[in-house]
């Protein structure tokens, strides 16, 4: 496996913090190792320095993507941390559809779901799934739109596929609900066309403005901030408060806080979870 | 799941088009080489997921030998033996020189499309395993950063409410004015 030297370790952390947002301290060497020597070597390159020329010169950005690729982690679960997912269905749903459901029936206002950084899609589908489990055959009544973003294309195509090993599937997903929104397939799960004709997959990087993106009624981004600078996470709550509804909700980590980051959201207690509203 | 990468070497011109054929057919990002040696120079050059090579070939490299200059350059590389007999002995010592499994000629492609499947499915799962370790990682960082900040703004509040119920609990000084003081505090820190 190629090394990397400190002043190696400099150029390329700085350079995946331009490409991505992304933070890696001086502690990620041996990460930087394991994800990027394969890739050099494929390129031929002998050391990281060589590495970063070529990425930079790669006019058609191939080599960046690479990287992102590599060094991109992907959830993989589930109905990961099950809190946010019992919200969605006991709190902000029902409140949303009751605030959304127009006065006639010819007109349906679409309620507008943003997965910041959807990774292979799990999180998306799990949300999907908590829809038609809380409306049922009703759901041709209402005007659901999901968007998953994510910086990986590979990320971004593996949640278009919506093909899942059972490695990536069964923890966390019940028996039934397997059964009831996936069919086995070759010896993979693939998403059942209901739930994926809910949901689309779209690259983004959220370092750069949210042009074209909408507003949103509900936006789940949890676990990316974490990758962040102090710096970087201000900016990117700032911008999902331009984007939110003003009765939107806004769903992060469990680990995560917005204390000290953006003051325009109010955290609000539902449970034993937190969701942020705007002041 | 990302496309594998198969490298074959069969001296065999028939296996060596049925596995180039029935492989990509399925898939795989397949190259076919005709020796030992040719395979050797490859592999030396260019990564692969998954060597699948004859045990016996013409030349100084046989399957024996290509599994371990395989292996030298790169452990993750899986290596699936085929061998014309069966002979047990071979495959097993191919297998306990790091081979992860081997295949009987005639070659039966479901069995082989199987343990490719089951080599894919590991080498996710390692890849899952790193990520959730990095994610495990990143977010233990952040929730002692998020804890530190928090527990700074409640020692801040803790300090301005312990200085209200001083103003306001002062007897000597009449209601008024110590709501007075005590708004002007609220309204200095708000400002």
């Amino acid at each position: 496996m190629l090394k990397i030297t400190p002043e190696e370790l400099k150029v390329i952390t700085r350079y995946i913090h331009e490409i991505s947002g992304i933070h890696l301290d001086a502690g990620k060497k041996y990460l930087l190792e394991t994800r990027l020597s394969s890739i050099a070597e494929e390129l031929g390159c002998s050391n990281y320095m060589e590495l970063y020329q070529k990425a930079k010169r790669d006019a058609r950005r191939q080599i960046q993507q690479q990287i992102i690729d590599a060094i991109s982690t992907n959830e993989t679960l589930f109905f990961r941390d099950e809190g946010p997912f019992k919200l969605l269905q006991y709190k902000i749903l029902p409140e949303l559809i009751d605030a959304r459901t127009p006065k006639s029936s010819f007109m349906k206002t679409p309620i507008r779901i943003w997965s910041a950084a959807s990774s292979t899609g799990q999180e998306l589908y799990s949300i999907a799934i908590v829809i038609r489990e809380l409306v049922g055959n009703d759901i041709s009544k209402f005007n659901f739109k999901l968007l998953g973003t994510d910086i990986s294309d590979s990320a971004v195509a593996q949640a278009s596929r919506g093909r899942y090993n059972k490695f990536e599937i069964e923890r966390g997903l019940p028996r039934d609900k397997l059964n009831r929104y996936f069919t086995l397939r070759g010896g993979f799960w693939q998403v059942k066309d209901e739930l994926r004709a809910m949901v689309h997959f779209r690259k983004l990087n959220l370092m750069l403005p949210f042009s074209g993106l909408g507003k949103f009624d509900i936006v789940f981004c949890r676990n990316v901030a974490i990758y962040f600078t102090m710096e970087d996470r201000k900016k990117l709550f700032n911008k999902i408060a331009d984007i939110l509804e003003p009765d939107g909700y806004l769903v992060i980590g469990s680990t995560e806080s917005l204390t000290g980051i953006c003051s325009r959201f109010k955290p609000k207690r539902h449970l034993r979870s937190i969701f942020y509203q705007l002041q | 799941m990302k496309q594998m990468r198969i490298l074959v070497a069969d001296d065999d011109p028939v296996i060596r088009r049925l596995l180039e054929k029935r492989l990509s057919e399925n898939g795989y990002d397949v190259t076919v080489v005709s020796d030992g040696m040719e395979a050797a120079r490859l592999v030396d050059r260019k990564r692969f997921d998954v060597v699948i090579t004859d045990l016996v070939m013409p030349g100084d490299i046989g399957g024996i030998e290509l599994l371990q200059v395989v292996k030298d350059r790169d452990i993750a590389t899986e290596v699936i033996v085929i061998t014309a007999y069966s002979s047990i002995d071979t495959a097993v010592d191919a297998m306990k020189k790091g081979a992860v499994d081997y295949l009987e000629k005639p070659i039966n492609f479901e069995e082989l499309f199987l343990r490719l499947d089951k080599i894919a499915q590991v080498r996710a799962l390692i890849r899952n395993a790193g990520d959730l370790r990095e994610a495990m990682d990143v977010t233990e960082a952040s929730a002692a950063q998020t804890i530190q900040q928090l527990e700074i703004t409640a020692g801040d509040l803790q300090l301005r409410l312990d200085q209200l119920r001083r103003i306001l609990g002062r007897d000597d000084r009449p209601p008024e004015a110590r709501i007075a003081e005590a708004l002007g505090l609220l309204g200095r820190e708000q400002g």
